[in-house]
């Protein structure tokens, strides 16, 4: 079969790869119909995840048709189409019960080594490096799924693959980050970041019932993204002005947002001039593994009493993290890879009842083979790009 | 598969950055040449190197002023430059130590250059064209037109 491989740094190619076999009872093999590039796989193609190898699958964003399952999945057939959750999860284990499946106990095959870098085991994910178990993707023509029993969920209704697909990651971790920010009807939020996974915090804090959501970004056609299909009520493009813990505070009299949610992460960029540069270096030469400017203003910007919400992807360590800022303001965090499986079924309703159509964000659908094109082009912002889908 | 040179325009900064800390501190005392002439023409190419990357156009740049192409052309002048000036100023005649450092500096620098992806801003490698094409989707319209796709809670 053809698959993305991860191939060195800043490197992706399409290559023939071995079809995936069915090496436990409750595997089930899927033939891919749609799989997207995740912001979070472009840390693994910039080189700042540690333990992938080339050669690696990349992907874990997925969707297709069951086409073989092992002798323990009774609850899907071939020929059912489904949406694979990114985190691998065994359903059994203490954390699975209490519904936490992205630090599934038993899925990490290389438990150890996350366990030594987090201080606990975190679960497999697809395709994102041996520090989470070293799973083959999904951006490929079929992938294993263990733990199928779990994991999947089907498709029955008439809906697109566009409109599905996103329930396999991002539209759960917006929700899980607009969720973290106890919505009960009337706040504001800002949401750092208006990529993909932002514009689903945008959109689930309005489902949520927020009064006001403003999208930080640099990119004004994803700020525009923001307003015109999120929802979201203002905007800040820190590139015309990098102060934004001040436009904060001038939008919300003074006061600051009652939450606000990171949906960047640890290659956070924006206008800190020498600070930023200095950052870049430290990260590029391996001494400070996350650029921590989103996490530092979220705190910064967030009112006393209010809550951080953290949904983009941290590796490792953020130098200056503002503690009394944080200690100081009584300020709640809130962080997680996202518990899919929690989410997919509640989401899932809401997409059929039309509160929502996730198919907003997909920007680009490119064939498979265009992968390392799709994946320069998400990278560095081209052709008005904010979420690319490949189609095997 | 396009074959492209393996160092991209965030890895040539780091050099940039490193190899001008290295050669204003402790390079000319490593090189045997500390308290020469050599080592304060070493040292202001050092400086003059560190400051034109902080006003280059590439993602370790401060002030984005110079395009990335344009400092690889400058690096390659300077490796020049460094390289002649123990011919130029005779001092070469002082022994080895007076002109081997610049000479081996300047190779380090054109063979750095060598392996220096130049496109762009240093590191889109793709084709931006070619993704416009095969694109079953409309960016600009999925942004700008159309309403919203998500409810407003009641």
């Amino acid at each position: 079969m053809r698959a993305t491989v991860w191939s060195g740094r800043n490197t992706v190619q399409v290559e023939n790869v071995p079809d995936p076999k069915i090496l436990n009872d409750r595997d089930a093999i899927v033939r891919i119909t749609s799989t997207a590039i995740c912001g979070s796989d472009l840390h693994l193609y910039d080189g700042y995840i540690p333990t992938v190898k080339r050669g690696d699958i990349l992907g874990h964003e997925f969707m297709g048709e069951v086409v073989e399952t092992g002798r323990g999945v009774s609850n899907l057939q071939v020929g059912d189409r489904v949406v694979v959750p990114f985190p691998i999860a065994c359903g059994n284990c203490w954390s699975c019960e209490h519904e936490l499946y992205s630090v599934c106990e038993n899925s990490n095959p290389n438990a150890g080594l996350a366990e030594k870098t987090f201080g606990h085991p975190t679960c497999g994910i697809f395709g994102y490096s041996h520090l989470t178990g070293g799973y083959a993707g999904g951006q490929a023509e079929y992938a294993r799924v263990p733990f199928a029993d779990v994991g999947p969920i089907k498709v029955e209704d008439d809906l697109t693959d566009e409109q599905v697909l996103f329930l396999s990651d991002i539209f759960p971790t917006g929700y899980m980050g607009a969720e973290f920010c106890d919505i009960g009807g009337g706040e504001v939020i800002a949401v750092f970041g208006a990529g993909p996974v932002g514009q689903f915090a945008i959109a689930s804090a309005v489902l949520l019932g927020a009064e006001r959501v403003i999208a930080i970004d640099g990119y004004d056609y994803r700020l525009q993204m923001a307003l015109n299909k999120a929802g979201a009520t203002d905007a800040i493009n820190f590139n015309e002005d990098p102060d934004i813990v001040e436009q904060l505070k001038d939008l919300t009299g003074g006061r600051g947002p009652d939450a606000v949610i990171d949906a960047v992460g640890m290659e956070a960029a924006h206008g800190h001039g020498a600070l930023h540069t200095v950052e870049r270096v430290k990260q590029a030469t391996r001494s400070e593994s996350d650029r921590g400017h989103a996490l530092r203003d979220a705190i910064l910007a967030c009112r006393p009493g209010g809550i951080v919400s953290v949904i983009g992807v941290y590796g490792g360590l953020i130098d200056k993290f503002p503690s009394g800022a944080f200690m100081n303001k009584g300020l709640t965090l809130k962080a997680g890879q996202c518990h899919v499986q929690r989410y997919t079924r509640p989401l899932y309703e809401r997409i059929r009842k039309g509160e929502i159509d996730p198919s907003f964000v997909v920007t680009h659908r490119l064939e498979l083979g265009m992968a390392p094109d799709g994946y320069e082009t998400f990278k560095h912002k081209q052709d008005e790009c904010v979420k690319v889908v490949l189609n095997p | 598969m396009r074959r492209r040179k393996p160092v991209d325009a965030t890895l040539h900064g780091v050099v940039d950055y490193n190899a001008g800390a290295l050669l204003l501190t402790a390079f000319p005392r490593l090189a045997g040449i500390e308290g020469t002439r050599s080592a304060k023409q070493v040292r202001t190419a050092a400086a003059v190197h560190a400051g034109y990357s902080t006003l280059t156009d590439y993602p370790l740049g401060m002030v984005k002023l110079i395009p990335f192409k344009a400092h690889l052309a400058i690096d390659a002048l300077g490796a020049a430059a460094l390289a002649a000036t123990p011919f130029v100023t005779g001092q070469f005649k002082q022994g080895t130590r007076q002109w081997l450092p610049h000479v081996g500096l300047a190779l380090f620098e054109l063979m750095s250059l060598a392996i220096t992806d130049p496109t762009g801003r240093g590191d889109y490698h793709g084709d931006v064209e070619a993704v416009r094409r095969a694109n079953r989707e409309d960016p600009h319209r999925k942004i700008h037109d159309g309403s919203r796709a998500v409810a407003v809670s009641t």
